[in-house]
């Protein structure tokens, strides 16, 4: 059948395709003025707000030159804060993958009530951050909390979890896995159900016992949602802001340990108010983005197996 | 053929099902516990091992609610949800329209420039945005909080891809009782595009209701901030009362809960199909 647009196109004159233009105009105005002004401009902003002493009050905007940048890189925070972004995409990446995966695998198949069971675990997904970090905020209290209750049944050695440099940042973690692990679950599920029986089913007539059949049959048919789990994630953990600001209370404590780049970011522009200082940040954060990002295309073409 | 065949075979479905049940109930763990702790006797808070077990004393939700204009940060929220729904709604199917429909010599270089949008990382965009807003005077407003979110390129995409797909005998019958193109999209496209629709107000919908880092940097005035804030604020100032606390967190997220419990078909649908990426 021929499509709807194809024909419109064809049937049109050129008196008419001129009108179009100006209807064409009018119907993309208002979405086109919004992505200028809160997209377009603010990108070539970005890049170059960095280059400047900018002040809010307009006042003596002056060049700069590198001095933003060098001055980023010589301080000692910005170093701390790379750390911290690092280890944690660090620790959130195996995880979630792993994690999805075996959600995946325990939640997969028919029936109404492992539906209900998966809903249940995608439900903190769409609960507000700052308000599920309270509940959060009780379980890692290091006097009264569950999970020192648990460590301590279970003969673990128990930790100030968010008063602790070591152990804030998985502290904080763990809170994000419990709100997105469901997201990357869904995912997975799907991955997994769209994957072809012929291949496992051959694979278990020539004999092959159902860890051969995971390991050599499913998990490299699932490598590309692996890989597209593997980008969301590292993206989303050098975006995680909500959840560092509600379980540090809005300090990027304990001795900087949860400061990540994009809370140093906001600190210094939103908090002390140093923008352009702050916008040579923002770059260099856009650029370490594109770099992993580059790279993880890059390593993919070794791991990744497309059909 | 998905799962582990050990794992599928009669007998330890049960123990998959058992695994599973186990599993859910753990992630619901902090919400639960969110509840015991704004439910509890003031004996019971600070008791270690954890208490577990449900109370009924209501009064810390009676002096939270005393504690801040809740209902004014609820509507606060509603209304910038709304809007926000609305405006990105009109703006996307309108620019879809004419990327699908109309002809003019550059379209599909400007869905190009349109679709790169999606490339470009927020955090870039978090200060020049502050300043863009400064610089027209809309800090500390609703608009602020709207604005920068009043264009979905995601459900342009979406709305684009499902527009091209109506087959071409609808328009030719509209044409010949002499629809124009705001009539034909007003009630044959658009009635057609509903779950297209419904998808993304969805996902405009968590994410709006949500939002918090950005009414955080560009609001200070509480008659125009969200609930996330108010409760952010409550946070640093009460740490110590966790009665409260929790009662001011679960007041917050039971709008949600609710929201959820009437759709999350669509959204478990929506994430399936790689829809849910974008708000």
């Amino acid at each position: 059948m021929e499509s709807l647009a194809a024909r419109v196109r064809s049937a049109r004159t050129p008196r008419a395709r001129q009108k179009d233009g100006w209807r064409a105009a009018v119907f993309l105005a208002p979405a086109l003025l919004l992505l200028i002004l809160f997209v377009y401009a603010p990108a070539l902003l970005a890049l170059g707000l960095g280059f400047f002493h900018y002040h809010l009050l307009g006042i003596g905007t002056t060049w700069a030159g590198l001095t933003n940048f060098r001055s980023a890189l010589r301080y000692s925070l910005f170093w701390t804060a790379l750390r911290n972004t690092l280890l944690y995409a660090l620790i959130m990446v195996p995880v979630t993958l792993i994690g999805a995966l075996l959600l995946a695998q325990l939640l997969c198949g028919p029936g109404k009530y492992v539906g209900f069971l998966r809903t249940l675990i995608l439900l903190p997904y769409i609960t507000p951050v700052i308000a599920t970090a309270i509940g959060w905020l009780w379980i890692f209290n290091p006097q009264y909390g569950l999970l020192n209750s648990l460590m301590s049944w279970l003969g673990l050695p128990v930790h100030q979890w968010m008063q602790s440099p070591t152990w804030a940042l998985p502290a904080v973690a763990m809170y994000t896995l419990w709100h997105g692990l469901g997201f990357d679950m869904i995912i997975a599920l799907a991955a997994l159900a769209s994957l072809p029986k012929s291949v496992s089913e051959a694979a278990q007539i020539d004999g092959a016992g159902p860890a051969t059949i995971f390991f050599r049959v499913t998990l490299p048919l699932l490598t590309p949602t692996l890989f597209f789990l593997l980008v969301i994630t590292t993206i989303g953990s050098l975006q995680a802001f909500s959840q560092i600001y509600a379980l540090s209370g809005g300090q990027g404590g304990p001795e900087y340990a949860t400061t990540t780049l994009i809370f140093l970011i906001y600190q210094t522009a939103f908090q002390y108010y140093h923008f352009s200082y702050a916008a040579a940040m923002a770059v260099l954060l856009v650029l370490l983005i594109l770099g992993l990002t580059l790279f993880q295309n890059w390593l993919s073409k070794r791991w990744v197996f497309y059909q | 053929m998905s799962a582990l065949p050990a794992v599928r075979r009669r007998g330890s479905r049960w123990l998959q099902l058992v695994l599973a049940t186990l599993v859910a109930l753990i992630f619901l763990v902090p919400l639960y516990i969110a509840l015991v702790t704004s439910l509890d006797t003031r004996a019971d808070v600070f008791s270690f091992p954890t208490h577990l077990l449900l109370d009924f004393d209501f009064s810390p939700y009676a002096r939270v609610w005393g504690m801040a204009r809740w209902p004014m940060y609820f509507l606060n929220t509603a209304f910038i949800t709304g809007t926000t729904i609305v405006l990105a709604l009109a703006t996307s199917v309108l620019a879809a329209y004419a990327l699908s429909f109309l002809r003019f010599g550059f379209r599909e270089r400007l869905f190009v420039l349109i679709l790169l949008v999606l490339m470009i990382p927020a955090e870039a965009l978090l200060i020049p945005n502050y300043v863009v807003l400064h610089l027209l005077g809309l800090l500390n407003t609703y608009w602020a909080q709207i604005l920068p979110y009043g264009v979905s390129v995601f459900g342009i995409f979406l709305l684009r891809q499902f527009f091209l797909s109506l087959p071409s005998s609808y328009w030719d019958a509209a044409r010949i009782d002499g629809c124009g193109h705001l009539r034909f999209l007003w009630s044959v496209a658009l009635p057609l595009a509903a779950p297209t629709l419904f998808t993304i107000a969805l996902y405009i919908f968590i994410g709006s209701w949500n939002s918090f880092q950005w009414p955080l940097i560009v609001t200070t005035s509480h008659h125009v901030q969200p609930i996330e804030v108010a409760v952010a604020r409550l946070t640093q100032a009460h740490s110590v009362d966790w009665r409260r606390l929790s009662a001011a967190g679960l007041m917050a997220t039971l709008p949600l809960i609710l929201v959820y419990a009437l759709v999350q078909k669509q959204i478990i649908r929506g994430i399936s199909r790689g829809e849910g990426l974008q708000g």
